[in-house]
């Protein structure tokens, strides 16, 4: 007994060192803590944490930056959370849907105010993306990539069904049936892959279908959510749910990559992150990419992308020299090598962008709108998410589903 | 008499029947998941499925990637420095409450020790809300250290219950026997009390150990960095992106979370079994 | 006691101190905290500056219908395992009190799910009931007895039920080693003289080993209403609540509610209910068993 208790006093004091060493050894420099949403085994994520993380501490010295990777839901309400307790990082990589709210907390630096130079920073950077970052006349981050989805088709699938690419709505929803059904191995095989029911999966086909969520001012969703337009896109997509044909967003379901690698999913509706990914996971799927096709109200994709913010308690000079880092030519163009649309000007003219092909995503950027930039969007997406699920197993019409919905909204929206 | 015996042997052999049955369905999970952390992830969705992995597309390279390009030397280390810190606080503290409680019965220690008890009745991750206030409060969220309180105010309701009945069947007289010679309260708590219930202190610290390593939502909810981490939230982790899941990292790490507790589990499960039974048989 | 003046009142509260503080601070003031909390009204924005809301969170929670979703689904989980891993922990516990050999090796083995971490367990569960998973492939295409994959993990029910399957699998283990000391203190003249009664195996289970381990039924039975209630981790790691919240329990719904919403206040309003409501049931079920054997 004696021995296992001096054996456990030893134990106990290294332990203490470990944990405490480290802790003093920092003194000397600063820290940044990044938080972002790269997953955490993505090609994006290798770049951040070998290529543009040591290369920005090497050109300044004293600085070090701590990266720490959260799945993209649970960063937004990590973030939330870290707002009282003295946690939140220097910097982080948001949506750009999540601004507003953290704008109207009051947890994000105001960069044109603060930063003398940020005239000259902000300049290198298209003006398109940047507006994302403006909220009641101010600036409160730099625009960091964009992006938009566009239509993923397996080749070889269409072919087989002997279907074209889709360019019209009625295309697509004839395209979906006959690509249904199964493959050689009786296993099912889908149309359309849609890994969620959110704003982020739905609004191009409510758009597309010439609906809408709120009216210009943001200020009101009845008539709106609930218009024809937006019931029939609802509608349509529902049926094509029931029918079989559109699948994914079920716990149970195959991931979408594997799905689509593994010829289950004949179509999807991504981003340029997914070409890297495919390569590097399935390099032997066969692929084209088209636009979203069009309805009623033509081929609307959904505006994606992310800006860097400062959050109120950071260290404002290192964070904001890594600010300016992480949108510089080189990072970008290094980001870009793994999917990441640059927003930096020089960025986009260099060679490596204009070899990566992004042109069918940048064309889709053109016509893309954005999600409602409102603070309480995150609370109106999750409802948006549990009304779509109403309809989809048939609680509901989408009728009624939406016009509960629009009620709701106005609400939140006041 | 033959009749009953081959009865009796019929009785046995449908109870082995029975409880080798029992046996593969315990172990059919872990067996699988053993099975896909062995097979290539491009292997995951082949069709048609396989239990077992076939011969030749057997390999290492899930473990291979675990142990060299994610962090799991640092989760792991992670864990056990809170999982021993846990189980020497609370082996501590919670022997120390056992001794008064168990050997000064007085209205007030009994009455405290009804408080204890009732506290387990509530669910720990109920008073999350509270708790992580008060972490906040205390600069204690993202800070490994700041996890060992948390987990130790857990555990002591259950250690202090069980080492309590332990202290209470150690001999009145060897107690008077130590006052005689003039020993202080803290002499007998450590040289005589504590030695004694090592036994059920080393039972209750194999349970302590075992709550420690696999907590999960706590952990979840106030640490941030990923050199931070613990090993359940480590392997939530590589769960997490819904675009696709490399059940093979998944299960390999899995697979290594769980030796040192099978092994301690194995090797102990003597004090275990001791542990389980002192609380129920009594209650 | 001659020797009462040696002992020490400072040092047994020396002794006890650090335990009460610990104690008292991280569970006794959180217990306290979490019913102030529950009368604030509270956001991410001002969680730390609470104005007094009086029973507004309440009225909140009970006028919620995904409340009465999650607690309807919280009161099922726990009705089917408790008994359910009961039942069958009794049952091996039983087989095992009659064999000699290989007890200790099963035993062993079928504690292991025990042991297993909440978090592992639950992904393993959620990789084999997956849809195009190992066991929709063996009921389906070796077997035969469903005609196509049954999708577990998309529905409100099934969902819940795979979740309540890995509670049980998990579970029994636990409940064989306590029933399995239960059953070896049971005085074996007992069992003669039902015997000599004329009692068969049956009439023996419900006459004699019933009544006398109804104490460690007692204490399974609070302990796993516990548990039962405190079902989380499997919930998020399974279905995460899909669809729509629908396989949500009152403990993943209020971690919603308060994490993913900063409703604080109406969290700690649910988790003060809950705790209420569980104190409830821990003294009935005490006193069923009590006045039975009155």
């Amino acid at each position: 007994m004696r021995t296992f208790t001096r054996i456990l006093t030893l134990l106990l004091a290294c332990m203490m060192l470990a944990v405490i060493s480290p802790a003093m050894a920092e003194e000397q420099s600063v820290t940044i803590n990044f938080w972002h949403h790269y997953s955490a085994q993505s090609a994006e994520n290798e770049t951040l944490m070998n290529v543009l993380i040591p290369a920005f501490e090497a050109e300044n010295p004293g600085i070090k930056v701590n990266a720490v990777s959260h799945e993209w839901a649970e960063l937004h309400d990590k973030v939330l959370v870290s707002a009282n307790s003295n946690a939140l990082p220097d910097v982080a990589r948001c949506d750009i849907a999540w601004l507003p709210e953290f704008q109207k907390m009051g947890i994000l630096v105001a960069l044109d105010e603060e930063m003398p130079d940020f005239t000259d920073v902000s300049g290198q950077l298209l003006d398109s993306a940047m507006s994302t970052a403006v909220i009641g006349g101010h600036y409160y981050a730099l625009a960091l990539n964009t992006n938009s989805k566009i239509v993923f088709y397996n080749t070889a699938m269409l072919e087989a069904a002997g279907v074209k690419v889709p360019t019209t709505m009625d295309e697509w929803t004839e395209a979906i049936k006959k690509l249904s059904g199964e493959n050689a191995n009786g296993q099912q095989v889908w149309g359309w892959n849609e890994p969620a029911l959110a704003g982020w999966n739905i609004c191009p086909f409510i758009w597309s279908f010439g609906g809408s969520l709120t009216n210009e001012d943001q200020t009101a969703a009845t008539g709106y959510i609930n218009s024809p337009e937006t019931v029939k896109a609802i509608e349509t997509f529902a049926g094509l749910v029931k029918a079989g044909g559109i699948t994914g967003f079920n716990a149970g379901d195959i991931p979408m990559t594997d799905g689509f690698g593994t010829g289950r999913y004949a179509m999807m509706l991504e981003g340029p992150w997914k070409s890297a990914e495919l390569a590097g996971a399935y390099p032997d799927v066969a692929y084209g990419t088209a636009p979203i096709p069009a309805g009623e109200g033509g081929s609307i994709s959904v505006l994606g992308g992310e800006d860097i913010a400062m959050f109120n308690t950071a260290n404002r000079e290192a964070a904001w020299k890594f600010m300016q880092f992480m949108t510089s030519e080189y990072a970008e163009t290094e980001m870009a090598k793994c999917g990441q649309i640059p927003v930096n000007k020089a960025a986009l003219e260099s060679d490596t962008v204009k070899a990566a092909d992004y042109a069918p995503f940048i064309e889709a950027i053109q016509t893309a709108k954005a999600r409602p930039t409102v603070a309480a969007w995150s609370e109106m997406d999750n409802e948006l998410q549990v009304a779509m699920n109403a309809v989809v197993t048939g609680e509901k019409t989408a009728q009624e589903a939406m016009d509960e919905l629009a009620a709701s909204w106005d609400i939140l929206l006041k | 008499m033959k009749s009953k015996n081959a009865a009796k042997i019929r009785a046995a052999v449908i109870r082995y029947l029975l409880l080798a049955l029992g046996t593969v369905i315990f172990t059919l999970p872990m067996i699988y998941m053993i099975s896909t952390s062995l097979r290539p992830n491009g292997a995951l969705y082949e069709y048609p499925p396989r239990f077992f992995p076939r011969w030749e597309a057997l390999t290492l390279e899930n473990y291979d990637y675990i142990l060299h390009q994610s962090k799991f030397y640092l989760n792991f280390l992670n864990s056990a420095i809170v999982s021993v810190s846990t189980i020497v606080a609370a082996a501590l503290v919670g022997s120390a409450m056992a001794f008064v409680l168990g050997k000064f019965k007085s209205k007030g220690t009994r009455l405290l020790f009804a408080f204890i008890i009732i506290t387990m009745i509530i669910p720990g991750t109920t008073m999350i809300v509270p708790q992580f206030e008060l972490a906040t409060r205390l600069g204690m969220v993202n800070q490994l250290w700041g996890l060992i309180p948390f987990y130790v105010a857990w555990v002591i309701p259950f250690s202090t219950f069980m080492i309590k009945g332990f202290m209470e069947n150690i001999p009145g007289e060897i107690m008077e026997a130590a006052w005689i010679d003039g020993a202080d309260v803290w002499t007998v708590y450590s040289k005589i009390a504590m030695p004694l219930a090592s036994p059920a202190i080393a039972s209750v610290s194999i349970f302590n150990f075992l709550t420690a390593w696999e907590e999960y939502p706590w952990a979840n909810t106030v640490i941030n960095d990923n050199s931070k981490r613990t090993l359940p939230i480590a392997i939530a982790g590589f769960f997490g992106q819904h675009q696709f899941t490399q059940w093979g990292y998944v299960f390999a790490m899995s697979v290594l979370t769980l030796i040192p507790v099978v092994l301690i589990f194995i090797l102990c499960q003597k004090f275990f079994v001791q542990g389980l039974t002192a609380g129920s048989v009594k209650g | 006691m001659i020797t009462k003046s040696r002992i020490n009142r400072a040092q047994i509260t020396g002794l006890l101190l650090p335990g009460l503080l610990i104690f008292g601070m991280f569970t006794v003031y959180p217990i306290i905290r979490l019913f102030w909390m529950s009368l604030c009204d509270m956001s991410f924005s001002s969680m730390l500056i609470q104005p007094f809301a009086g029973i507004m969170n309440y009225r909140e929670v009970f006028h919620d219908s995904t409340f009465w979703t999650v607690f309807v689904n919280s009161i099922v989980y726990t009705l089917v395992t408790v008994p359910g891993q009961m039942a069958l922990g009794l049952f091996i516990a039983i087989l095992l009190n009659g064999i000699r050999r290989f007890s200790v090796t099963f035993r062993v083995i079928n504690y292991l799910p025990v042991v297993t971490s909440w978090v592992i367990a639950s992904l393993v569960f959620r990789y084999i009931f997956n849809t195009e998973g190992m066991l929709n492939y063996f009921l389906w295409k070796m077997l035969g007895i469903t005609s196509g994959n049954i999708r577990w993990l998309d529905t409100r029910w099934s969902g819940l039920s795979v979740a309540m399957i890995l509670g049980i699998w998990k579970g029994i283990g636990w409940n064989m080693v306590i029933f399995l000391a239960a059953l070896q203190q049971v005085p074996q003249d007992l069992y003669e003289a039902a015997e000599i009664d004329g009692c068969g195996a049956w009439k023996k289970f419900v006459n004699v080993t019933l009544p006398a381990i109804r104490g460690t039924i007692l204490f399974a039975l609070i302990e796993l209403t516990i548990g039962g209630f405190n079902v989380f981790t499997s919930i998020k790691m399974i279905t995460g609540g899909k669809p729509a919240h629908q396989t949500d329990t009152l403990l993943t719904w209020m971690y919603y509610k308060a994490f993913s919403t900063g409703k604080f206040g109406y969290a700690a309003a649910l988790s003060f209910v809950m705790a209420l409501s569980l104190g409830l049931l821990a003294i009935v079920q005490f006193r069923m068993m009590r006045n039975r054997d009155a």
